[in-house]
C-alpha cells in the first residue's frame, strides 16, 4: 500500500531515527444471548494506521483512520511533535531499541471455515438450541452464550526495511448457566478462553453435552456445601483453572516492562527483578514455563510483533529457576540483553504497543501420570475445575483464587461437591509447592482475550496450558 | 453539532429502511503523554470516531459499529446492521427505539480543557519528574486531555448531543519500599493545580518511610474516598434492578427495606457542577436526579428499559454518584477507636461471591497504623475479604467530601471491623 511509503519517507525526512507504520483493520463480530434473548448481535470494524517514530531516545505516536495523502503526512509530523516533546522530558534517560534485522513475511492463521463467513442463522441457532435446553432445567434461572468472532488484518513497515502482511483470526464461545436455590445463586460456565482456529473447533466442541454438564453441575454446586475453615491442604488444580493462575502469577511478573516499573502507576510493577535472573527458585524442579509465540493455534501467535520481531520460544522458567522476562525492542536493552523476545503488541490501530505475555504454558510432567492415580494418591485436598474469583497484589506475590467448580478429596477419591472454595498462597510459595504434573496425554491449552494493561488501557490475548497438577499445603478454605 | 455528524445522521435517516433504528455517533480527540521512572515512555496523540447502528425490522435485531464516515463505510453500516437483523431470531426482549424526550441541557467542554497544548502538558510531566528528583525518587504516570462529542438519533424522534472534556494526571512515586500514588481528573483544566497536587502526593510519601510488618486482623479503618470509590464500583455493578429481581445479587427482596446502615445515602445528582455527566446514556436513558439509597434503605435501583418496561416502572441509570459525609476530620476520626489503619486505596478487587456481594482485594499505595488518635507508622498491604452493604452497618464516622475522579462525590469514612485475611510482603 502505498502509505507504507509515504509515511516512512516522511519520517525519515523529518530527522526519525526508526519509525514505523501499521495499517490495522479489526473486524469482530458478538452475539449475546441470554435467556433466548438476543441482547446484541453486532458486526465492529476498526479500521486506520498508527505511526511510531523514535528520535532522541523518546517515543511519538500519532494515529488516524483517515485513508489520504494529506492525514498520512500529517499523523508523521503530529507522531515527531510527541517524540520530540517526550525527548525533552527525558534529559538523557531516553529509551534505547534492541537491534533487529529487517524482514519481509506474510502470516496468516491457519483455519478450515473462517468464523465470520459463516451464516448468522447457524451461528444463533446453534446458540438457542443451547441456550434452550439449559433453561430447561428446572432451577437454571439464567443461560447465557457469548460467541466472539475477530479478525486482525495489519500491514507493518518500518525504516529497518520490514515489511509484513499478518491475518490472524480467533473465536470464543462462551456458555454459562446460573442456578438459584434456597437463597443462593451459582454459576457453572464452559470457557475455553478463545483459540486462533476456524469454526470447525466449535463444531467440534459438542456444545450441546458441554452445555448439558454445566447445566447440571450449576444445580449441584447451588445445593453443595462450602469446605468450611481455611486450613493449609492439597490441590489439583485442572488446565483451565492453572491458565488463569499462570497467567497472574507468572506471566504478568515476567513482563518486562512491569520487571522496570514502567506500569508502576496503574497494572502495578514485578517482584521478580533483574538480579533474580538465572538464580532465583520461582518453583519446584518440576516448573517449566515456555514463553512461546509459535504455539499452534495460540492466540499470540502471529509471526511478528508489533516491533517486527518474529516470534519465538524460549524458557520463562527453567527446572524452577526464573531463567528470561517476556521483552520488546525498548524493554530488552535496559537489562543489557541485545535481543527482544518479540512481545510488543497493541488491542488497536490507535494503541501504542506495549509489552505483552506471550503464550505461555507449563510444560507437562515427564513421568506418566493420570488424572486418576493423582487424585488417588492425595489424601485430603481439593480439585478445582475452571476459572473464579482472582486477585493478586500489584508486585504479583500475594494473590487469592477461587474456581468454576470444586470437589473434596479424601483418602484418594473425590467424596463430594464444594462451593465457595478459596485459595490464598503467594510467590515463590506456590510454584514451590508442586509436587505432581500429569503427562502430555492431559496437557490443554486455554486462552486468554481480554487481558488488560496499561495507559491508555489496551485488551491482548495469549494462549496459557498445563495438566492437572497438585500444589501441596495451601490454605484453602471458605469465602469470609 | 459539528457539520460531520450532522452529514452522517442525514446519510442514515435517508437510508436506513428497517423498522426502527438508534444510531450513536462518538468523536474522541486525545492526547496522552504516559511517564515512567522519571522518563516518557509513550506519547499518544489523534483521533477516534466511533458511529454504531442498532435496527430492528420487527423484533429482530443486528447492529454494526465502524469508525469510519464516507459514503461507502455508511452503507456498509446499514447494509451489515439490516442484514444481521433479517437473518437474527426475534428477540422477545425487544424494546422500541428511544422515543423524543426533554433532557438538562449540557455546558460544552471548559475552554482551558479544549486550549490545553501538548507542550503545557509536557512540561506538567517535567515538573511531577523534578518534584521526584528532588526526594531521588521515581514518578510513574500519566498525563491525559480528551474532548469528546456524543450525538444519540433515534427513528422515534430522540435527538440529543453533547460535548464534554476532561484532563488528568497522576502520579505514582517510589523510593525502596516506599510506594504512593495520587490523581486526579478535571472537567475544566482550569481546576487543576500541580502544586497542590504534589503538595498532597509529598506529603502522603513522606508519611510512609519504613514501611513494618502487621499482621491481617479485623480492625477499625479509615478509607480515604479513593478507597472507597474502588469498593463502591463493585456494589454498584450489583445494583442492577432486573438481575436482584432474579434472585441473582444481595439486593433480592431488599428494596424499600433497610439493607444498608442507617449512616448511608447514595444519589445520582446533576446539581454539582463539578462532576461531569453524560445527560443520556446510548439507549436514550435520561440523566436525573434520583435517590438509590436513603438512611440505609435500598429506594431504587438502575433498570434497564426491557426491565422497566415489564415490571411499569421507569428506566433508569447510575451516574454522577454522591454520598453525604460528616464533619469529622481524620484527627477526629483516629480518636473514636483505640487503632485502625488509614487506607489510601484498594486494588484487584473481584468478586468473590456474588450472591453475598462478598469482594477480596489488596490494598495499595500507602497503609498507615495509628493508635491512640495518632499516627503511629506505615504497615505492609493487606488483603481482605468484605462486603460493602454489610461494612455500611459498622459506619462510625464521617468525613467531608472530596470530589474523585470528576464523577464521584464521596466522604472519608470510619468502618469497624473492615475483614483483612492475609498480607503481602511490602
Amino acid at each position: 500500500m502505498k502509505y507504507l511509503d509515504l509515511a516512512l519517507n516522511s519520517a525519515e525526512k523529518l530527522g526519525a531515527e526508526y519509525a514505523d507504520i501499521r495499517i490495522h483493520k479489526t473486524t469482530a463480530q458478538r452475539i449475546y444471548l441470554r435467556n433466548l434473548s438476543l441482547k446484541n448481535t453486532s458486526n465492529q470494524v476498526v479500521d486506520g494506521y498508527g505511526i511510531r517514530i523514535f528520535k532522541n531516545g523518546a517515543w511519538g505516536f500519532a494515529h488516524s483512520n483517515v485513508y489520504s495523502d494529506a492525514a498520512v503526512l500529517a499523523t508523521v509530523k503530529k507522531a515527531m511533535q510527541t517524540a520530540e516533546l517526550s525527548a525533552s522530558a527525558n534529559k538523557g534517560r531516553g529509551l534505547r531499541l534492541a537491534p533487529e534485522r529487517s524482514y519481509i513475511a506474510e502470516y496468516e492463521t491457519p483455519l478450515c471455515i473462517d468464523p465470520l463467513s459463516v451464516s448468522l442463522k447457524e451461528k444463533v441457532d446453534l446458540m438457542m438450541e443451547v441456550n434452550r435446553m439449559m433453561l430447561n432445567y428446572e432451577g437454571i434461572r439464567q443461560a447465557v452464550f457469548f460467541l466472539l468472532m475477530q479478525k486482525d488484518e495489519k500491514l507493518f513497515a518500518s525504516t529497518l526495511g520490514t515489511r509484513l502482511d499478518i491475518k490472524t483470526s480467533f473465536i470464543d464461545p462462551m456458555v454459562i448457566a446460573t442456578a438459584v436455590h434456597e437463597g443462593d445463586s451459582q454459576s457453572r460456565t464452559f470457557d475455553e478462553g478463545g483459540r486462533a482456529t476456524g469454526w470447525e473447533w466449535v463444531l467440534d466442541l459438542e456444545l450441546m453435552e458441554k452445555a448439558k454438564q454445566i447445566a447440571e453441575e450449576a444445580l449441584i454446586k447451588v445445593k453443595a456445601d462450602p469446605l468450611g475453615p481455611e486450613q493449609r491442604r492439597s490441590l489439583i488444580l485442572d488446565p483451565n483453572h492453572l491458565g488463569l493462575t499462570m497467567h497472574e502469577s507468572v506471566g504478568h511478573p515476567t513482563e518486562l516492562d512491569r520487571v522496570l516499573g514502567w506500569e508502576a502507576d496503574y497494572a502495578g510493577i514485578s517482584f521478580a527483578t533483574p538480579e533474580k535472573l538465572k538464580n532465583y527458585r520461582y518453583g519446584s524442579e518440576l516448573i517449566n514455563f515456555m514463553g512461546d509465540n509459535t504455539l499452534d493455534e495460540g492466540l499470540a501467535t502471529a509471526g511478528f510483533d508489533d516491533d517486527g520481531v518474529p516470534g519465538q520460544k524460549w524458557h520463562i522458567v527453567k527446572d524452577g529457576i526464573l531463567n528470561e522476562y517476556g521483552s520488546t525492542r525498548d524493554t530488552a536493552l535496559e537489562i543489557g540483553l541485545n535481543y527482544s523476545r518479540g512481545c510488543n503488541r497493541a488491542t488497536y490501530y490507535y494503541n501504542q504497543p506495549i509489552n505483552r505475555i506471550p503464550n505461555l504454558y507449563l510444560m507437562p510432567g515427564t513421568k506418566a501420570l493420570t488424572p486418576a492415580e493423582l487424585i488417588a494418591d492425595t489424601e485430603d485436598g481439593v480439585y478445582i475445575q475452571g476459572r473464579g474469583s482472582f486477585s493478586i497484589d500489584q508486585h504479583r506475590v500475594n494473590f487469592q483464587f477461587g474456581g468454576d467448580f470444586f470437589w473434596e478429596i479424601k483418602n484418594g477419591k473425590l467424596i463430594r461437591p464444594l462451593k465457595k472454595v478459596l485459595y490464598k498462597s503467594c510467590n515463590p510459595e506456590f510454584w514451590n509447592s508442586c509436587d505432581a504434573i500429569c503427562d502430555e496425554r492431559f496437557w490443554r491449552p486455554f486462552g486468554v482475550v481480554n487481558c488488560g494493561k496499561g495507559q491508555p488501557s489496551q485488551t491482548a490475548r495469549m494462549t496459557h496450558g498445563s495438566a492437572p497438577a497438585r500444589f501441596r499445603n495451601i490454605r484453602v478454605g471458605g469465602s469470609q | 453539532m459539528n457539520s460531520k455528524l450532522k452529514k452522517i445522521v442525514q446519510y442514515v435517516e435517508k437510508n436506513c429502511q428497517a423498522d426502527d433504528f438508534t444510531l450513536n455517533i462518538f468523536l474522541e480527540d486525545s492526547h496522552e503523554t504516559r511517564f515512567a521512572q522519571n522518563a516518557v515512555t509513550q506519547h499518544i496523540a489523534g483521533a477516534n470516531l466511533s458511529i454504531s447502528l442498532e435496527v430492528a425490522f420487527d423484533n429482530k435485531t443486528g447492529s454494526c459499529e465502524v469508525n469510519q464516515d464516507s459514503p461507502e463505510t455508511l452503507a456498509y453500516l446499514i447494509k451489515t446492521a439490516e442484514d444481521m437483523a433479517k437473518l437474527n431470531q426475534p428477540d422477545p426482549e425487544y424494546v422500541a427505539s428511544a422515543a423524543k424526550q426533554k433532557f438538562t441541557s449540557y455546558e460544552s467542554a471548559a475552554a482551558a480543557t479544549k486550549e490545553l497544548s501538548p507542550e503545557r502538558m509536557i512540561e506538567i510531566v517535567k515538573d511531577s519528574i523534578r518534584n521526584a528528583e528532588k526526594q531521588e525518587a521515581k514518578v510513574s504516570g500519566m498525563t491525559e486531555k480528551h474532548l469528546y462529542e456524543h450525538f444519540l438519533a433515534t427513528k422515534n424522534g430522540f435527538r440529543g448531543s453533547y460535548e464534554s472534556g476532561s484532563f488528568g494526571h497522576s502520579m505514582t512515586i517510589i523510593k525502596a519500599d516506599v510506594e504512593t500514588k495520587i490523581s486526579c481528573t478535571h472537567k475544566d483544566f482550569a481546576s487543576f493545580k500541580l502544586k497542590d497536587e504534589l503538595k498532597k502526593l509529598n506529603a502522603q510519601f513522606s508519611g510512609l518511610s519504613s514501611p513494618q510488618n502487621f499482621d491481617a486482623q479485623k480492625i477499625a479503618v479509615i478509607l480515604r474516598p479513593e478507597a472507597l470509590m474502588e469498593l463502591l464500583w463493585f456494589m454498584c455493578w450489583m445494583m442492577n434492578r432486573r438481575e436482584s429481581d432474579e434472585g441473582l445479587t444481595p439486593f433480592s427482596d431488599q428494596l424499600g427495606k433497610r439493607f444498608f446502615g442507617k449512616d448511608f445515602s447514595m444519589y445520582s445528582t446533576l446539581k454539582n457542577n463539578e462532576l461531569s455527566c453524560a445527560p443520556f446514556s446510548g439507549d436514550g436513558i435520561i440523566s436525573e436526579d434520583r435517590t438509590w439509597i436513603e438512611k440505609g434503605k435500598l429506594v431504587n435501583m438502575p433498570c434497564n428499559c426491557f426491565w422497566a418496561q415489564k415490571i411499569g416502572e421507569k428506566p433508569s441509570r447510575l451516574f454522577n454518584i454522591y454520598i453525604p459525609g460528616g464533619k469529622s476530620s481524620e484527627a477526629e476520626m483516629m480518636k473514636k477507636v483505640p487503632k485502625g489503619l488509614i487506607i489510601n486505596r484498594f486494588w484487584y478487587i473481584r468478586t468473590v461471591d456474588m450472591k453475598k456481594g462478598e469482594l477480596t482485594g489488596m490494598t495499595r499505595d500507602g497503609v498507615l497504623y495509628f493508635e491512640n488518635g495518632k499516627i503511629k507508622h506505615a504497615v505492609n498491604n493487606l488483603r481482605f475479604n468484605e462486603i460493602p452493604h454489610d461494612m455500611t452497618k459498622r459506619i462510625l464516622a464521617l468525613g467531608t467530601n472530596q470530589v474523585v475522579e470528576s464523577y464521584l462525590d464521596l466522604p472519608t469514612m470510619l468502618i469497624d471491623g473492615f475483614n483483612f485475611v492475609d498480607k503481602t510482603s511490602f
